[in-house]
């Protein structure tokens, strides 16, 4: 899978007339706000086991991600549905952002990081300093 | 001919034995235990020291009616009677020999009755021999001694008695004696012998099958097994189809290397090495969704890779260790890369793991229950959990896949094919010795009454698979 900000502006643009208007924020738009606000973002729930590992990952490797837990966001709901859209698959958490740009779920992450592309990712975005 | 018959003083075996049939084996075992243990260079040296005697009285005790006041006469005669098993003593060779009346009087002899008349003229001409008589009688049975004698030492029976004489380990081989005809005891005698070794040679098996299974040797009968649940046995048949066609890549991949090919060829087997083990976690994740606790469990490999099973496979960590010592000498710029790689590797090792003893914690603090404790709800959301189990192999299983790759990426082209020859060689060193440790021999099998004999038959019990592997060595 290959994520590119120009594809996911598009999804941004088709998905802008959808019902979320009402709550005033549409879910995409927040989730590219909430991810370029950090470094590294990672979309996760309190109690998935998966996400848990990915946070580990993370802070093991001396990264401090930026971790929005779904199930405590009172648009949480709305958040996951976009990011089902979003990615193609129901088993959406964790999802993770570095540098504002979407990088996947768990398997993406991990091949990112055996293949080595990862941690120059991460210094690229100012996550980590070697 | 002064031999103590132990079995004949002690055991009382001059009443019937267990009305039952082919249920008492304890006895018969007991008995055989005395017979053999009894002087046995005494019977041997006994020119007539067929212990016709003791088998009779084994055969009285194991299951022989009281029909011992029928007559000899009508014994022989008789038409052939529904056989009764009896349990005879394994070890004891077929010292009958097969008469001219056949095979099918032989099976009808194997009566209760039959036999019970049978003990005596055996008892009697060998009297000094044995204290136990059935029905004592007069030289006439002696004369029938005589010739049971010289049917013993003739040994022909049919192909049962070669194969009771496989697997006699008692002495009371030796015969010698006059010729002359054979009696219709020996017959039935023959068949019986014949029925208990089969019989007793099919428990064998059945035991041997059973520790082998549950040693979790790999059946490559389709997965015949009470605990495999289909999705597991299915991905259990997979697993030895690819076994084989491993076997046959990396035989390919070590005449590439000797063979000194040219690299693109070399290229095309090492991708090939590569896209089959692509294929093996393909079968891996349909495997997950059926049946997770079955790749979790480690029941598909052998003994020694699952001691060191990880989520479901091996650790791709402890395989770049072993790698860097053998694939030496390598650049340094690929030792490098080996060492980092090892490093990702553990690092995301380390990372599913203790996502995995997350999960652990969570089914644990679920299934506990708390102050309020919904049955149904508990368990519904305790199946939540143990959902996420195959995320963990997934992941694990991509873990491994993309170690593979970067190691492919890493080295020469036949750096790489060294490199896979290392990796199949080392797996198929731990399967053979799983496959010899499980066939060790094991002296502590005495305890066990029908396998104290058989150890080695227990190494001929071998999935034929795992004979692939030998050839590595």
């Amino acid at each position: 899978m290959h994520y590119q900000t120009a594809s996911w502006g598009n999804y941004v643009a088709a998905s802008r007339n959808n019902g979320m208007v009402g709550v005033g924020v549409d879910p995409l738009e927040r989730i590219e706000r909430l991810a370029s606000e950090n470094a590294v973002v990672i979309f996760s729930i309190s109690s998935c086991c998966m996400c848990h590992a990915i946070k580990r990952l993370f802070c093991g490797m001396g990264v401090n991600p930026a971790v929005h837990e779904l199930d405590e966001d009172p648009l949480g709901k709305d958040l996951e549905r976009a990011l089902i859209r979003l990615l193609g698959t129901s088993s959406v958490v964790p999802v993770v952002f570095i540098g504002g740009k979407l990088v996947g779920t768990m398997d993406r992450v991990m091949a990112c990081h055996i293949n080595g592309t990862l941690v120059p990712l991460l210094k690229e975005a100012g996550a980590l300093w070697l | 001919m002064g031999s103590q018959r132990i079995i004949g003083g002690g055991l009382g075996l001059s009443e019937a034995g267990p009305s039952t049939h082919h249920h008492h084996h304890v006895p018969s075992y007991g008995v055989l235990h005395g017979i053999n243990s009894a002087n046995p260079s005494t019977l041997i040296n006994e020119g007539h020291a067929f212990n016709f005697g003791e088998l009779e009285e084994a055969i009285v005790l194991q299951g022989v009616k009281a029909r011992n006041d029928e007559g000899k006469a009508p014994l022989f005669t008789t038409a052939p009677r529904p056989a009764a098993t009896l349990e005879m003593f394994p070890s004891w060779p077929i010292r009958f020999h097969q008469t001219s009346r056949g095979g099918s009087k032989s099976g009808g002899e194997s009566t209760d009755s039959a036999l019970s008349t049978k003990t005596e003229p055996p008892l009697e001409a060998e009297s000094p021999m044995s204290k136990k008589a059935t029905t004592p009688s007069s030289l006439d049975h002696q004369h029938h001694l005589q010739h049971d004698h010289h049917d013993a030492s003739r040994i022909v029976g049919p192909s049962s008695s070669s194969q009771n004489q496989s697997q006699a380990k008692s002495p009371h081989e030796k015969r010698k004696g006059a010729g002359s005809t054979s009696e219709k005891p020996l017959d039935a005698k023959a068949y019986v012998q014949q029925l208990e070794s089969s019989r007793l040679k099919l428990t064998q098996l059945e035991q041997d099958l059973q520790r082998a299974r549950s040693q979790g040797l790999f059946m490559d009968c389709g997965g015949v097994g009470g605990n495999l649940s289909s999705g597991g046995a299915m991905f259990d048949m997979e697993y030895g189809r690819w076994l084989e066609e491993e076997q046959r890549l990396m035989g390919e991949l070590r005449n590439g290397v000797q063979a000194a090919v040219s690299e693109g060829e070399m290229r095309g087997i090492v991708d090939g090495y590569l896209s089959h083990y692509d294929e093996l976690f393909r079968l891996k994740s349909v495997a997950a969704k059926s049946d997770v606790f079955h790749l979790i469990n480690g029941m598909w490999t052998s003994q020694a890779e699952r001691c060191f099973l990880w989520i479901g496979g091996f650790k791709p960590s402890d395989l770049i260790t072993m790698l860097i010592q053998q694939l030496e000498p390598l650049a340094e710029q690929q030792i490098m890369g080996m060492y980092g790689l090892r490093h990702s590797s553990q690092q995301a090792e380390d990372a599913l793991s203790q996502g995995l003893d997350q999960l652990q914690q969570s089914l644990v603090d679920t299934i506990a229950g708390g102050p309020i404790v919904d049955g149904v709800q508990q368990m519904v959301v305790a199946m939540g959990k143990l959902a996420n189990l195959e995320g963990f192999v997934r992941q694990a299983d991509n873990l491994r896949q993309q170690t593979l790759h970067q190691l492919c990426r890493l080295l020469t082209v036949r750096q790489a094919a060294r490199c896979f020859i290392v990796i199949g060689e080392y797996y198929g060193r731990l399967r053979a010795l799983s496959s010899l440790w499980a066939s060790r021999p094991r002296e502590t099998l005495m305890s066990d009454d029908n396998s104290c004999q058989t150890t080695t038959d227990l190494q001929m019990v071998h999935p034929s698979h795992h004979q692939n592997h030998f050839p590595s060595f």
